[in-house]
Parts: structure tokens; sequence; C-alpha cells
């Protein structure tokens, strides 16, 4: 059962063939690639739900499930991927020789900056990437004055902590992150209680957002808290990747620090 | 070979070739020269696909038929030893602590746990051949594994992680590799072989057990076959697929009826019979119109439901 | 033909005595029957003769040699053994149900003529060659029984221990399924069952071992050893016994001893 390598020539050319199976690899992509060069995105990027980029654009590319299948079809001189593929995948797509590259979720706005750089230059287009990164780092320019306590609140009570690039955004945007007060590690679930207990100023939150939300945001203890405090709608997508919603991501921050203040 | 196993048998070989050809990729029967690039695809991961599909069927399908037939209840299933829970909690072990990057861990992680989870049940059951004893074994060792599970998912550094571990624990045969049949295939191959030779005995033990002893059975020797075929065969079944319920159930009571209720006459029936029905299963999974390949576990669990729906209208019929 | 014998046979169940130093011996061509109340130890002393229990002091033999000693096949096929509880878990036919009597004699091949043979002997011996076809499950209880006993009998064993064959048989099939145990009986084999039917022991056993609380308290040939006296002593009744107009024996209870 001896296969050739046969999609890994002599050396990769200047504007390799790519498939995507991650989202937010997705979005970085549409910024740096040709849109000749892409042979396929993820098929999350074609669900409203799970999309970082906007439908119409995603729906011009073909896309794949993320199975080795699916992608060695598609005959891709590199795929790119996030940290997390199933590992039979990564031995399949091994063996086949297809050139796999996987980018983990950046930790903060340093990371995904270098990040951007490193698919565009291993897509052929370094310079793009210097410029998406320089717009990234520009819009992430730390704030000035005092840090307002903050605490995103996510879905089922997800909370981002330390060490995670939502937390990284919120300190940048000109708020502290209230998580640690809680003890919380990078990604935990707040009880109610102690939130209840030590409100932060403001709460951050994904099901106001999404105009619904679990019980956990629908108690009547969190309701009846936002006579106290802020709560300010703040949209999954935004912190679900790095990359280019980043920009997006530090808008609202601002927007929503700057009516605080006010 | 009866003729209820030459008609499942045929029904094997159709379900392989269509195997081979469908999914996401439809490859048709002209582009299986060695020229065509989809060969690949062929080549080398629908065809160890096929196999595994074909091997653990058999496989979960045979355990499922022996289990029955040595607990004497037909609602008895491979997974009440408790070693396909172990099995998953190796394998949960390795995700867990990031060893699953190397292809071999993975496998090997959950044959461990199979090897320590039947070792231990041999251990609690004991010298006596009682079933009572040996179910509750069973159980215990389902519940312990299956908390210590949970708690790695609980415990799980990110989400990602934990919805890493929680997806493989549902079953798949994505993508899987010559690799995997290396391992899987001849472990299951002895399994199977191990409980074929106790066909006899369990004939034997449906006239109770000391009846059965005074026919020659010996009860130590047949549990510890019984055991080691189960682990051997669902072990390394859990090991390449992750958890797949139902067809060690479902497999050898539809089988029964048309094999002849003698419990050695449904051995072979249900090996080709599981054979049978996960691969078509894992063809369906391919073909549904899902976002991603829908989870092969979660297909057995979605047949297995409207399954024992029937068996209870059936037998409250019957009881009436 | 060997002898059947307990040698001093003692047996403790759940720590509990239930054999003291049981002397019997049965004898090839005849029909022994075990007789005495609940508890007194005849379906355990059953059990130890098939070499199903390990006795804690003494032995049972077959033969020259202890019957634990022999290896399980050879025992299979030289003890038939029939227990009390009819169980059978699953729906087979009738005519699989006595083939998985040849279980013993059965090689690596399928059935041979001898095993056809001796399932179509057994079937005709118990009546029950038109039920060949029928699933056990559709069985009437009487059926049941001479199925099971059919069973037994097509594996030709030496000695066929029966507890309790005949209990849930109307008159009829008694008469009949007991004349079959005779006519075993007379081809050679020895026959040893438990009963609980003292006229039933009276017309079908040669001869007899009275058991009492694990001990026994007589054994013998029917004829002598069925007296009103030992009888009643190992039951505790007072009975009367006598013979009927035809010369059959019979044994009545009339009220309690103790």
């Amino acid at each position: 059962m001896a296969t050739a390598p046969l999609l890994l020539g002599a050396a990769t050319p200047r504007y390799p063939r790519i498939v995507s199976i991650n989202p937010c690899l997705d979005a970085i992509l549409m910024q740096v690639a040709d849109v000749r060069q892409i042979a396929a995105v993820s098929i999350y990027s074609q669900d409203p739900r799970a999309t970082s980029i906007p439908l119409a654009q995603a729906r011009r590319f073909a896309a794949t499930s993320g199975t080795a299948e699916e992608v060695v079809a598609l005959r891709p001189d590199l795929v790119v991927a996030g940290g997390h593929v199933a590992p039979a995948t990564v031995a399949a797509l091994a063996r086949l020789h297809v050139h796999l590259v996987q980018y983990p979720v950046p930790a903060d706005v340093e990371e995904s900056a270098a990040q951007v750089r490193a698919v565009a230059a291993a897509i052929g287009h370094p310079d793009r990437g210097v410029a998406l990164s320089a717009l990234i780092l520009a819009s992430s320019r730390p704030a000035s004055g005092r840090n307002i306590p903050a605490l995103i609140w996510g879905a089922g009570g997800l909370v981002p902590g330390a060490g995670t690039l939502p937390d990284d955004l919120l300190r940048r945007a000109g708020f502290s992150n209230a998580s640690s007060a809680y003890g919380l590690q990078r990604w935990d679930i707040l009880p109610l209680e102690y939130l209840v207990a030590r409100p932060p100023r403001v709460l951050l939150s994904v099901a106001a957002a999404e105009g619904g939300g679990e019980r956990a945001e629908r108690h009547p203890a969190l309701a009846r808290l936002g006579k106290r405090i802020a709560i300010a709608p703040f949209a999954a997508r935004l912190m679900n990747c790095g990359g280019p919603s980043i920009i997006a991501a530090m808008a609202r921050l601002r927007t929503v620090r700057a009516e605080l203040v006010r | 070979m009866t003729r209820l196993s030459w008609w499942l048998l045929a029904g094997v070989l159709l379900a392989a070739a269509l195997s081979l050809a469908a999914g996401k990729v439809w490859v048709p029967l002209d582009a299986w020269t060695a020229a065509d690039p989809r060969s690949i695809i062929i080549v080398e991961l629908r065809l160890p696909r096929t196999i595994l599909a074909l091997a653990v069927g058999a496989g979960l399908g045979v355990s499922g038929a022996a289990m029955q037939g040595y607990l004497r209840n037909p609602l008895a299933d491979p997974g009440l030893f408790g070693v396909s829970s172990g099995a998953a909690f190796g394998a949960v072990c390795a995700l867990y602590f990031g060893y699953a990057v190397q292809a071999w861990l993975l496998p090997g992680f959950a044959l461990a746990g199979a090897a320590a989870t039947m070792a231990a049940l041999a251990l609690i059951a004991g010298r006596s051949g009682s079933l009572i004893l040996f179910t509750l074994a069973g159980m215990i060792l389902t519940s312990i594994t299956g908390s210590l599970t949970a708690l790695a998912i609980s415990l799980a550094p990110t989400p990602f992680v934990a919805s890493e571990i929680v997806t493989w624990l549902m079953g798949a045969l994505t993508d899987r590799s010559w690799d995997d049949v290396r391992v899987a295939v001849p472990l299951i191959a002895a399994g199977i072989a191990l409980l074929a030779r106790t066909g006899r005995s369990l004939d034997a033990l449906t006239l109770g057990e000391q009846a059965a002893r005074s026919m020659g059975v010996d009860p130590r020797r047949l549990q510890l076959a019984v055991i080691a075929g189960i682990a051997l065969a669902v072990g390394a079944s859990v090991a390449a697929a992750g958890i797949i319920g139902f067809v060690g159930l479902i497999v050898p009571h539809l089988v029964r009826p048309f094999a002849g209720h003698r419990p050695s006459a449904t051995l072979l029936p249900s090996a080709l019979g599981g054979a049978l029905l996960l691969t078509v299963a894992d063809c369906v999974v391919r073909l549904a119109p899902t976002v991603s390949e829908l989870r092969l576990g979660i297909a057995m669990s979605m047949l297995g439901g409207p399954f024992f729906f029937y068996l209870l209208v059936s037998m409250r019929r019957r009881l009436a | 033909m060997t002898v059947l014998a307990a040698q001093r046979l003692s047996l403790t169940l759940g720590g509990k005595p239930v054999l003291h130093a049981v002397e019997a011996a049965f004898a090839a061509g005849r029909v022994t029957a075990l007789l005495g109340p609940n508890g007194a130890g005849k379906s355990s002393l059953l059990a130890c003769l098939a070499g199903l229990q390990h006795p804690v002091a003494g032995r049972a033999m077959l033969g020259e040699g202890d019957v634990r000693a022999l290896p399980a096949q050879q025992r299979a096929r030289r003890i038939g053994f029939l227990p009390q509880a009819a169980d059978v878990h699953w729906n087979i036919d009738v005519a699989t149900l006595v083939g998985l009597g040849r279980l013993p004699w059965r090689g690596r091949w399928g059935e041979t003529d001898e095993d056809r043979a001796a399932v179509t002997q057994a079937l005709a011996a118990t009546g029950m060659a038109g039920f060949a076809r029928r699933g056990v499950e559709h069985l009437s209880g009487g059926e049941r029984a001479r199925a099971l006993l059919a069973r037994v009998l097509a594996g030709r064993p030496e000695w066929l221990l029966a507890d309790e064959p005949l209990a849930s048989l109307d008159p009829a099939h008694q008469l009949e399924v007991g004349a079959q145990l005779r006519a075993v009986a007379a081809a050679g084999s020895g026959v040893v069952l438990v009963v609980h039917d003292l006229n039933l022991a009276a017309r079908l056993a040669d001869d007899v071992v009275l058991l009492r609380d694990g001990g026994v308290i007589a054994a013998g040939p029917a004829a002598t050893t069925l007296t009103a006296t030992l009888v009643g002593e190992t039951y505790g009744l007072t009975v009367e016994t006598g013979i009927t107009a035809s010369g059959q024996r019979y044994i009545v209870p009339v009220a309690t001893t103790s």
C-alpha cells in the first residue's frame, strides 16, 4: 500500500493552494489570501451561528467538514487548522503526505498578530500579513485612564480568565478582568452566587447579545443585578477567534467603556 | 453454514462495496484505478475504514451473542461487563493528558483500560460462577469508570479539550487508517475466536448451571473465556472507534428467531449481522446531509431507542 | 458393571452440615429410590454422587475411583444428571433440547448418525416424538418434564441420576415414564431417583435408601425396607401399608407422630 508523495512537489509553489478547516483561520485568509488560492473553507464558516466572516463571502467557496477524506480530494498544497483536530485526521493527513499546519488559539493580541503574519507568510503574501497585523495592533493600543472592573459572561456562565485572549482585550480596552478576583482559572464557570456577592462594574453578556440565553442568564438574581450594574451585550463572535475579529471586538469594548465613563 | 449466514454474508459484501464508494466525496467505480488521485481515498481511507467497520461490527455482534448466552438473558449487552467503559476511560486519559498526539498511544491506553477492567472483573467476580455477583461486578466497574470519565471531562483545562473528549466518546470511524486496522483487527479476531469456542458450553447452560456442569462444562474456564474474548473484541473496538452501543444488543436479538434460539447458533449470524449493520450505519453517517459526519455511536443510539420501543410493544402483546 | 457408592460421605453447605458419613451402595441394572423428608439431604446426596458437589469428608465412588477424579467429559458420558429445576432458558425446540444430551459425546464435527439415533430413541421412549419441532415455551409442565428426561436418556449414560423426574406428571404419564425408567435399568444402566411420592417409590424402586437429617435410617430392597416402622421413623409419621388386589404395594400416611 505504498502511496507516492503525490501532493507535495519539489518546492511549495509561491501561492499555494489552501484548504482551511477552521473558521477563525478562514477569517484571516479572507484578508490575506487570493480568492483563487482558497480551495475550501470550513463548513462552519457557512453556518450563520458559527461564522466569523460574512455569509455571502463564505458561500462563494467550497466547504469541507474537516475530514481527511474531503481534504485529500481537493489536492491542497497546504492545510491550515486550529489547535484541536481529531487525532485520526491528523494522522491520516500525515500519512498521505499532506502538509498540515496547526495554529493554536492565541493567548493574547501579540500572539494573534504574530499568527496572522505567520499564516500570510505561509501562503505567499507576507506583506498582507504585516499590514493586517499592524491594523490589529493599532486597534488594540492600550487605553489610558482608570481601569473599570468588568466580566465577560459567556454561554452557560463560562468566563474567560487570565491568560486568554478576551482577558487581554479587556485590559487593553481599559477594563480590569474581575475573574481573578473570584479565583477563576483560564476558562471557568462562575457560580451566580459569587457574581451577585461581588459584582463587577459592567457585565459583558453574550446572552444579552443573542437576545435569549440559558437559565443562568435569565436567572432573576441576575436580572435584579442589572439594576445595580451595567449589562452590555457582547456577541460571542467577538471572542471566538483572534485575527481580524480583534478589531471589531476592541471597537465594541471601547464603545462600552465610553458609555460608562460618560 | 446455514442459509441465514449465506444471506448475511452476501449482505456484508454488498455493504462493503457501498462503503468503499460512498461518502461526502462520492468515488465512482471508474476512479478506482491507480492513476486517478481519488484512488488514494479508496486505498488509504475508505478501505481501512470499511475493514474496521466490518471487524468492529462482527466483534460487537459476537460479544453480544456470547454475553446473552452466558447470562441467559436476551437483554444483555457487552457494555454490561464494564470493559467498554474501562477502555473508554483509558482513551479519555490519553486525550486529557494530551498524549493522543502519537497515533498509537490512544489505542494503547484504551487497551490498557480494557485489560485492567477485565482483570478487576475476574478478581471481583471470583471463583464462583455466580451470575448475580458477575453482573454486579460489571455494573460497579461501569459506574466507577464512567464517573472517572465524567471527572476528566469536568476537569478539562479548556472547553476545547472537553469538547474533544466528548466528541471522541460518541464514537466514529472517520479517517481511520491502516495503523488502526493493524492494532484492532488481530485483537478482535482473537476475541471472536475465543468466543466461538464457547458455543457448546453456552448451549449446555440453556439447562441451567447444574445441568451444564453435569454435562462437563467448567464454569470457571467458561467465565474466563467469555471475559477474555469480550475484553479483546470490545476493548479493541473501543480503542479504534470510541463507544458504539446497541450492536451487541440488537443484532443477536434480531437473528435469534431465524437462527434457532440455541446460543451457539446465534454466534456466526451475529458476527455477520453486526458487520452488516455497522458498515451500513457507517455509510449512512457519511451520506447524511448534516454539517459534519454524524457520530457513529450517536447513530447507533438513535437506532437503539426505537428498537427498544418495538421490543416493549411486542413483549406487551405476548404477555397480554 | 461398576458400582456407584457413597463411602462415609459428609457434606457441609453454607456452613450447615447436610450429610453425615453416609454409606450407601447402588447397583447397576436396578432402580434405587432416595426417600426422606424435606431437608434430609436427598438432593445433596444425589449431587455428590454425580460429582457436582465436593464432599467435606468421605467420597463418592464410581467403580474403583473417586467420581470427582474422573475427567469432566468422561464423567458427563457415564453419569446423566437430571436436576430438579426444570430450567430451559431459550425457546429451543424439543429436538434441539434432547440433542443437548449428546454434548458429552460430540466431537469436533457436527452431529453423527449415532447422535441422531440416540435422540430419536429418547424421544420415542418418552412419548415426545410428535413434539420434536415444538418450542419449549409451548409445552405443558408434564411435556417439559418428559422432554428434559429425554435429554438425559439421549446421552445413554451408565448411570441415570434424577431429582424428582416425575413430580409434575399426571398419573398416566407417571406410569409411562416410570416404565421407561425401569426399562433403562433393565437394559443395564443404574438408576437412582429422588422421589417424594411413597407409592411411586414402592412401584418403581428395586432398592430404597431412607434418609433423615443427613443420615441413613435404612437401606435395602424395597420389599423389605419399606415397612411401616421404618417409613414412619424416617418421616415422623404413622403409616399403613398393604398390597392391592393386583399385587401392588401401597403406603398411606395416617397421622404425624411428633
